[in-house]
């Protein structure tokens, strides 16, 4: 919360600084801006955005497409300004997994454990990786994918 | 307080116990599983384990089309099931390239208002049975009832108004609603004060509630919580004036803060709140243009351009957001809904720590989650 000017120059800095790593800059209204990030820089860039202000993770979320990729989607916001940053890092389906985001913002935790639980993408050094809405069973799972066929009804 | 573990380890001392409140208990709002190590009062460690009403709605979501999701954002939670409307129809009319009409935009600046106040009414009730203080629910649930009434003569329902359309809102307000509205809300807003100054007075109250569960500016924005519990600790954040969405623009309201971020504020936060909300919702009677309540065309089948959009708004809980994935089909790709009471649930456990058992009831309670929501 500092009393940096917190607003659009944002995504110029940060292409500037992580040149191979972010592409695709968009800022589609006012108070949203988007970026496709590269998965292996995202804890420098989130250091980055922590370090300029943007003090709250507000949201990760899966996406998947099939039959090869897979996203996750980081919505980062400040408390002091009305910027929304979506940055997206696309995965290899067969394996997804990426550097968790819990020693940047302790709240990515819940996040993290929930995308993992619905669709299986793993999350590198997460302190406590295992499922968090679903029962310990639908482990391997990954009900939220596209191609996620039903669990047996066993009552 | 900590906020390092996020995972309870087993006692190892023989003064440890391990304390297990749920996924029944009678101070929970819906069932979750508060588990707590504790050493005689204090409590070591704490773990929340959630999902036991998990409805999987996101999945839902991808297999309804847009109009057939607009009831079920109203189950997201039941307190807040019209700011739950109306982001979802922010986000869809984005994603539509459509505005709602003027008068819409002031109908669902009131009919949010209204949730809000009946939230917060029924919060600070469930809150004040916690600690042990049950004839305020009775007043509070009292109380609630003549704005569930108001919220019922516009949408029909009591909890799950389905209110908000595509571009619109479903009808317009009954003849002499702003007679019958100003009554009542003149009516709360005497009551709301002897209460608050009940609540502020009674000294075994203050002692029970103040200094308790801290939660400093710096801790909340590092736990990542929004809404009350964080301007309890002096932030001013409040999406309805940092991110005007409909028509706050044109009103005039306050954000209100408190500074110690102890549960008292927490509660005094929401007990003003509901003044400012009444003065928002005069505003809005008085304000309100006349002309069309709804588009004049809305297509039955809605297909909006591939695409996505973030849509978020202040519940009155904190935070809502809407993330909506469209391929150009009349169902999402991928619906996010993130939740006010998720974020503040997370932040509960390591709230705990180094706190007394006893006020494990009035810290939770205090934050207002809503496990229907934290579990989707």
């Amino acid at each position: 919360m500092g009393d940096e000017k917190i607003d659009k120059t944002i995504m110029i800095e940060l292409s500037n600084t992580f040149k191979d790593a972010v592409s695709d800059v968009d800022v589609p209204s006012p108070n949203r801006a988007v970026a496709r990030i590269d998965p292996g820089k995202v804890k420098e860039i989130m250091q980055f955005l922590l370090d300029n202000g943007f003090d709250h993770l507000s949201c990760v979320s899966g996406v998947d497409y099939p039959p090869d990729k897979m996203e996750v989607v980081y919505h980062v916001t400040s408390y002091s300004a009305p910027l929304v940053i979506t940055l997206k890092a696309s995965l290899p389906r067969d394996d997804p997994n990426i550097d968790s985001l819990c020693g940047i913002y302790w709240n990515a935790n819940w996040y993290e454990r929930e995308t993992y639980e619905l669709y299986g993408i793993k999350f590198n050094d997460c302190p406590y990786m295992k499922v968090l809405l679903l029962i310990e069973e639908m482990e391997g799972e990954w009900p939220l994918r596209k191609d996620y066929a039903g669990y047996p009804d066993l009552t | 307080m900590t906020h390092e573990a996020t995972q309870i380890t087993s006692p190892t001392k023989p003064s440890e116990i391990l304390l297990h409140l749920g996924p029944q208990h009678p101070l929970q709002p819906g069932p979750f599983l508060l588990d707590l190590k504790i050493e005689g009062e204090t409590i070591r460690e704490a773990e929340l384990k959630i999902g036991y009403i998990h409805k999987g709605m996101e999945k839902v979501f991808e297999d309804r089309t847009y109009l057939q999701i607009l009831p079920l954002t109203d189950r997201i939670c039941y307190l807040a099931s019209n700011s739950n409307n109306d982001v979802y129809c922010r986000g869809v009319e984005e994603l539509l390239g459509i505005e709602p009409t003027e008068r819409a935009k002031y109908l669902r600046v009131l009919t949010n208002e209204l949730c809000r106040l009946q939230s917060h009414l029924l919060g600070i009730g469930e809150y004040a049975t916690d600690v042990g203080f049950l004839t305020m629910f009775i007043y509070m649930v009292r109380e609630r009832e003549g704005v569930v009434s108001l919220l019922e003569a516009i949408t029909g329902s009591r909890l799950n108004h389905n209110y908000a359309r595509f571009g619109g809102v479903a009808n317009d307000l009954p003849p002499g609603y702003k007679e019958m509205a100003l009554k009542t809300l003149g009516e709360l807003k005497k009551q709301v004060k002897s209460h608050d100054e009940m609540l502020s007075s009674d000294s075994i109250y203050l002692r029970r509630t103040k200094g308790v569960g801290v939660l400093t500016a710096k801790e909340a924005g590092e736990l990542g919580v929004a809404g009350p519990p964080l301007r309890a600790a002096g932030v001013e954040y409040d999406l309805r004036r940092m991110e005007p969405y409909l028509v706050y623009d044109d009103l005039d309201f306050k954000v209100i803060t408190q500074t110690d971020g102890d549960v008292f504020s927490r509660v005094k936060v929401r007990l003003l709140e509901i003044l400012e909300s009444i003065y928002i919702i005069e505003q809005c009677l008085d304000q309100m243009p006349s002309g069309p309540y709804k588009q004049d065309v809305t297509p039955y089948i809605t297909r909006p351009k591939p695409g996505e959009v973030y849509a978020r708004i202040e519940d009155p809980r904190g935070e809502m957001g809407m993330y909506i994935i469209s391929d150009g089909s009349d169902k999402p790709y991928r619906f996010r809904i993130r939740g006010p009471a998720f974020a503040t649930a997370q932040a509960l456990p390591p709230l705990l720590v180094g706190g007394y058992v006893a006020d494990v009831a009035a810290i939770a309670a205090s934050m207002d989650s809503c496990t229907s929501e934290v579990d989707r």
